[in-house]
């Protein structure tokens, strides 16, 4: 099989990938006996948690009490961003791959001071193009071909991200021409990994020397996350967790940008409490993954980006770090 | 200051520019800490403008999900040490 068509595979296998949920309508808001059973539904990666409001009010609407519905999806106790998609959530907060994927969702009192407002399918469509415009913008400095989209294409390209159809998006979103990105190499000057030096007044002069050697998934998680590249000297440790979230855009491969510039977007949230490590410590990356798949690291990073990355043209990148924790020190009670 | 605050205290220079018929606020330039998401910046501008519907858009571009960190936007999208950031009544860019 060539290259080409296991790409076009991978992409296929991605975008049908879904995440059997189990859902638990919350206690608070069961009225009748019994309590309602929960919902088994097959949720898309590629989706988005709201829109499976149609498929879940049916099943408790006859429970619920008497309000207006604002749905809203906990995992553990912790309430989940909607505008993240049910995959990333998934390999984000399931290290273990919990199937199905049990969840509780509530309908009423929605938890404003930690959730942004969501007012059903016009919400998440709303972020999803921003994310996309986003994603343009890095690419290609500016926006212009997703403002410039016919109301037509546009509807079509929202839709077929509704749908889950791979052929109908791939369609209406080659026509935004944001390019694929071309094999890379460690040593080129416009890696756009590295970090902007314009701000300091320096220039990458001493660049490393061009070498053969393609850049790889390994070198772009390690452009992002250096800290966990260190390898320090090694001592007793317990494993306690920090699960970070990254989103890293597809990088451009216009051959003609000079600028060094850091176009990737490195977001991170603790998701669990953990005590800093000590500087003499070792911390490691656990696993990375991506689409949930734990890729080899060595696999060529264009070939990740362009065959994995999300609907709205980010590639999301799921870490697990294991963290040593602090000794109890001799005198502690 | 900025060089004695410890990294989390950072702050950003927020520039806000109204699009439109957008009211021209009489102090357009802020600094806010790199570690507040960019809701605190929408929230703001409501306060400030009295209204409810905004639209709130980087470099004129796209609208940055309330959860980003100020930081993160302006490390990825600012120039000439401030994030650019426009406000209109009715969408202005699609």
């Amino acid at each position: 099989m060539d290259v080409g068509a296991m790409g076009r595979e991978a992409q296929k296998y991605v975008w049908e990938g879904a995440i059997p949920l189990q859902i638990h309508l919350h206690e608070s808001e069961v009225t009748t006996l019994p309590h309602p059973s929960p919902a088994l539904v097959l949720a898309p990666r590629m989706g988005y948690l709201p829109l499976l409001l149609p498929l879940l009010k049916p099943h408790f609407s006859s429970t619920l009490p008497p309000g207006v519905d604002t749905i809203w999806f906990e995992y553990k106790g912790l309430p989940l961003k909607w505008h993240i998609p049910t995959g990333v959530l998934f390999d984000l907060l399931c290290a273990e791959q919990e199937r199905p994927w049990n969840l509780t969702v509530h309908f009423r009192g929605y938890p404003g001071n930690i959730l942004t407002p969501c007012e059903g399918e016009d919400s998440v469509k709303w972020s999803f193009i921003n994310s996309l415009k986003e994603a343009a913008y890095i690419v290609n400095g500016n926006c212009k071909n997703v403002m410039n989209m016919s109301q037509s294409d546009q509807v079509e390209l929202w839709y077929s991200v509704l749908n889950g159809n791979m052929e109908a998006y791939q369609r209406v979103s080659s026509k935004l021409k944001l390019e694929k990105v071309g094999d890379q190499y460690v040593g080129k000057p416009n890696s756009n990994l590295l970090k902007s030096r314009t701000n300091t007044g320096e220039t990458d002069t001493g660049g490393p020397v061009k070498t053969d050697k393609c850049f790889t998934l390994r070198d772009a998680v390690k452009a992002l996350l250096p800290e966990f590249f260190v390898e320090k000297t090694l001592i007793d440790e317990e494993i306690s967790r920090i699960e970070l979230e990254e989103e890293s855009r597809a990088p451009s491969d216009d051959e003609s940008n000079t600028r060094n510039e850091e176009d990737v977007e490195e977001k991170q949230r603790e998701n669990v409490e953990c005590c800093c490590p000590s500087d003499d410590a070792v911390t490691k990356l656990k696993l990375v993954r991506i689409q949930g798949i734990e890729p080899k690291l060595e696999i060529p990073f264009s070939w990740v980006v362009n065959n994995l990355m999300n609907p709205e043209h980010f590639l999301h990148i799921c870490v697990c770090v294991k963290v040593p924790q602090a000794k109890p020190s001799p005198h502690d009670t | 200051m900025a060089s004695d605050s410890p990294s989390s205290a950072r702050k950003v220079v927020v520039h806000l520019r109204a699009t439109g018929d957008a009211p021209i606020l009489k102090q357009a330039k802020f600094k806010i800490p790199g570690t507040d998401k960019f809701a605190k910046v929408i929230e703001f501008l409501r306060r400030q403008l009295h209204r409810d519907t905004l639209f709130v858009y980087v470099n004129s571009a796209f609208s940055p999900n309330p959860d980003e960190l100020v930081i993160d936007l302006y490390n990825n999208f600012g120039f000439d040490g401030k994030l650019v950031v426009n406000y209109a009544c009715s969408m202005a860019w699609g």
